[in-house]
C-alpha cells in the first residue's frame, strides 16, 4: 500500500493512456511526459507502461507500507524520514513505513513516481490512466488527496542493471525551447505573413494551461477568411488558432474534435518537452517534414 | 458534384484527414461514413482509429507499422470513388428516444430571443428526428443536427464553467446532450436521465455517427 500523507497540488495515476476511443470522443490521455514515465517504470523493473504517479506543482509525502523500490524521475529532491538521500538517485530501496518526501525541482512541470510492481488501480476502457474531465480512470478518477491509500502491484522481477528506454527523449535544452512541427491540415488557410509571424515569433505559456491544452501568448496569427470550420478531428500536439489569434496546443487530455483551424502540429517526440515547459521560457517553432517526424516517432504502446 | 480529387492533409505524423466538403450537410456526411466503412473493411496495416467529422474523415495510424504514403494514396483513391447512396440504410436505423424534462435555465431566454413561447421552443426542438454527425468535445458528446432554423442562435457569450451531465443544449444549427459535467457554452433547454456515456458499458458511447435521435418531452 502507498499512503498519501501529504498530497502535492496536482498528482494523478497515469499509464500510456487509452488506445481506443477517439472515434467517440475519448482522447488518448496518459502520461504528459511518456519518456520520464517510462524511465521511472524501468528503474524499478516494471513494464514501461505500468501505472505510476504523475506529480506536479509541489511537495508531497508518501509512505509505503511494505518494503519496495521506488523511482522518482524529474529532478526532484527526495527525503527519506526527513533525511536527504545519501547520494542523489532516481531509484532507491525503501523500507516499510518510511516517509518519502518528494519536492519537485523548478525546472520541470511533471515528475513521475513509480514503485516496483506498479500502482494497482482498476482498468477502465483499457487503461489505468486518470481522465480528469470525465472523473474516471486511475485512482477514483481524480487528483490524489491526503489520506488516499493506493494498492501496489506484485513485483517479482529484479530491475536490470542496464536500463533501455525506447521512448524518444531529448534532454530539456537551456534557453528558448524549439519545438519541431509539421504542417497542419489548414496550413493553406494561413498566408505567408501569418506563417512568418508564427515561425519567427517567440511564445510563452499562459497560466490557463493544463492536461487538455497549453495556451500560448505571443504574436497574433490569423487565417484568411472564416475563422472556424465544421468540426473535425484534432490530436495531441495540434496547434489550433482560435478567434483571438493566440495559439492553443492540444495536450493528451484535449478534445478529439474542434472547429478551429490547425496551422501546425507539434511532432510527437517533442510534445513532452512542451508538456514540461514552464511559463517563463520562450517557445519557438521550426518546421520539419513528415518523414523526419516519423523517424523519431515511438508507438504509444 | 465536385471534380477535383478530395484533399488529403496531414494531422501530425500519424494522421491523415481527407476533406469531402466545406459545410455541414447530410449528403457530405453520408460520404464520410461510407468512406469510413470501406476503409474499415479493407483494414490497412497499422491503421488505429477513424474519426469522422462533419465533412472530413481522419485516419490515425502507427507510422512504425503503416506505410504512411501508401495509406494517403489509398485514402485519396477511396474518397474519389463514387459510392452508392446510403440514405435508405440510414433511414432504417431505429430512432433513439431521449425522454427530456424541458426545464433548462436558458429556455426562457431562447424563447425570448427566437420570438417564441416556451412551449413553441419545446415543440420545435422535440418535433424533429436528428442525425448524429460526430462525437467529440467530451466522451459520448454527440453533435446532432439539423436544428429548426427558428432556434438557431450563436453560443452563449459567457460559457458556464460547469454544465451538469444530462443537460440538453443548442448552439448554431446543432443540439446535443452533455454526457459529463464540463464547461459549456450551449443554451440549456432541459435535462435527460439517459446516460450518453458510461465507461462500464460496451460500447461506452450510446450514440454513433449516423444514428437517429429524437427528444421526447416529459413532465
Amino acid at each position: 500500500m502507498i499512503e498519501v500523507l501529504e498530497a502535492p497540488p496536482f498528482a494523478t495515476v497515469q499509464d500510456a493512456g487509452f488506445s481506443a476511443g477517439r472515434s467517440w470522443g475519448l482522447p488518448p490521455g496518459g502520461a504528459m511526459d511518456p519518456y520520464f514515465h517510462t524511465l521511472a517504470n524501468r528503474l524499478v523493473g516494471n513494464p514501461p507502461q505500468a501505472p505510476a504517479i504523475e506529480w506536479a506543482l509541489g511537495t508531497g509525502v508518501l509512505r509505503l507500507t511494505r518494503k519496495s523500490r521506488i523511482a522518482v524521475v524529474g529532478l526532484a529532491r527526495v527525503q527519506l524520514n526527513d533525511r536527504p538521500l545519501a547520494a542523489p538517485a532516481f531509484a532507491f530501496p525503501v523500507q516499510a513505513g518510511t516517509r518519502v518526501r518528494i519536492e519537485p525541482d523548478a525546472r520541470h512541470r511533471f515528475s513521475y513516481v513509480a514503485v516496483a510492481g506498479g500502482i494497482s488501480v482498476p482498468e477502465v476502457l483499457g487503461s489505468r490512466s486518470t481522465y480528469l474531465p470525465g472523473a474516471f480512470g486511475g485512482f477514483s478518477g481524480r487528483l490524489l488527496r491526503a489520506g488516499d491509500r493506493l494498492g501496489m502491484g506484485k513485483s517479482d522481477t529484479t530491475p536490470a542493471l542496464e536500463i533501455s528506454v525506447t521512448t524518444t527523449g531529448r534532454p530539456m535544452p537551456p534557453g528558448d525551447l524549439w519545438l519541431r512541427v509539421t504542417r497542419g491540415p489548414q496550413w493553406d488557410r494561413f498566408d505567408q505573413r501569418a506563417r512568418e509571424a508564427f515561425f519567427s515569433g517567440r511564445f510563452q505559456l499562459a497560466p490557463a494551461s493544463d492536461r487538455m491544452g497549453y495556451r500560448l501568448v505571443g504574436p497574433s496569427i490569423h487565417p484568411r477568411g472564416k475563422a472556424t470550420l465544421p468540426s473535425e478531428a484534432a490530436c495531441p500536439g495540434a496547434i489550433q488558432i482560435p478567434d483571438g489569434g493566440q495559439p492553443i496546443v492540444l495536450m493528451p487530455d484535449g478534445p478529439t474534435v474542434g472547429g478551429y483551424p490547425k496551422l501546425a502540429v507539434v511532432i510527437q517526440a517533442d510534445l513532452r518537452l512542451l508538456a514540461q515547459c514552464l511559463p517563463e521560457r520562450g517557445i519557438r517553432f521550426t518546421e520539419v517534414s513528415l518523414e523526419a517526424a516519423r523517424a523519431c516517432y515511438s508507438p504509444p504502446r | 458534384m465536385r471534380t477535383s480529387p478530395p484533399a488529403v492533409q496531414p494531422l501530425g505524423e500519424a494522421g491523415w484527414t481527407v476533406t469531402l466538403g466545406d459545410r455541414v450537410e447530410r449528403a457530405t456526411h453520408e460520404r464520410v461514413l461510407a468512406l469510413a466503412e470501406r476503409l474499415t473493411a479493407t483494414a490497412p496495416a497499422g491503421m488505429l482509429e477513424l474519426v469522422p467529422g462533419y465533412a472530413t474523415l481522419t485516419v490515425f495510424f502507427d507510422p512504425t507499422v503503416a506505410d504512411a504514403e501508401a495509406l494517403r494514396i489509398r485514402l485519396g483513391e477511396l474518397a474519389a470513388t463514387p459510392v452508392p447512396p446510403r440514405e435508405s440504410e440510414a433511414a432504417e436505423r431505429p430512432v433513439v428516444v431521449l425522454p427530456t424534462r424541458y426545464d433548462g435555465p436558458d429556455l426562457e431566454d431562447v424563447a425570448e430571443r427566437a420570438g417564441l413561447t416556451r412551449d413553441q421552443v419545446v415543440d420545435l426542438h422535440s418535433a424533429r428526428v436528428y442525425r448524429v454527425y460526430l462525437l467529440g468535445f467530451a466522451p459520448g458528446f454527440a453533435y446532432l443536427g439539423d436544428l429548426d432554423a427558428a432556434l438557431v442562435l450563436p453560443r452563449r457569450k459567457e460559457p458556464r464553467p460547469r454544465v451538469p451531465p444530462g443537460s440538453v443544449g443548442i448552439a448554431g444549427a446543432q443540439t446535443g446532450v452533455y454526457p459529463l459535467a464540463t464547461p459549456g457554452g450551449w443554451h440549456l433547454l432541459g435535462r435527460t436521465e439517459v446516460r450518453l456515456f458510461d465507461p462500464a458499458r460496451e460500447p461506452p458511447a450510446l450514440l454513433q455517427p449516423g444514428d437517429r435521435v429524437r427528444f421526447e418531452p416529459i413532465a
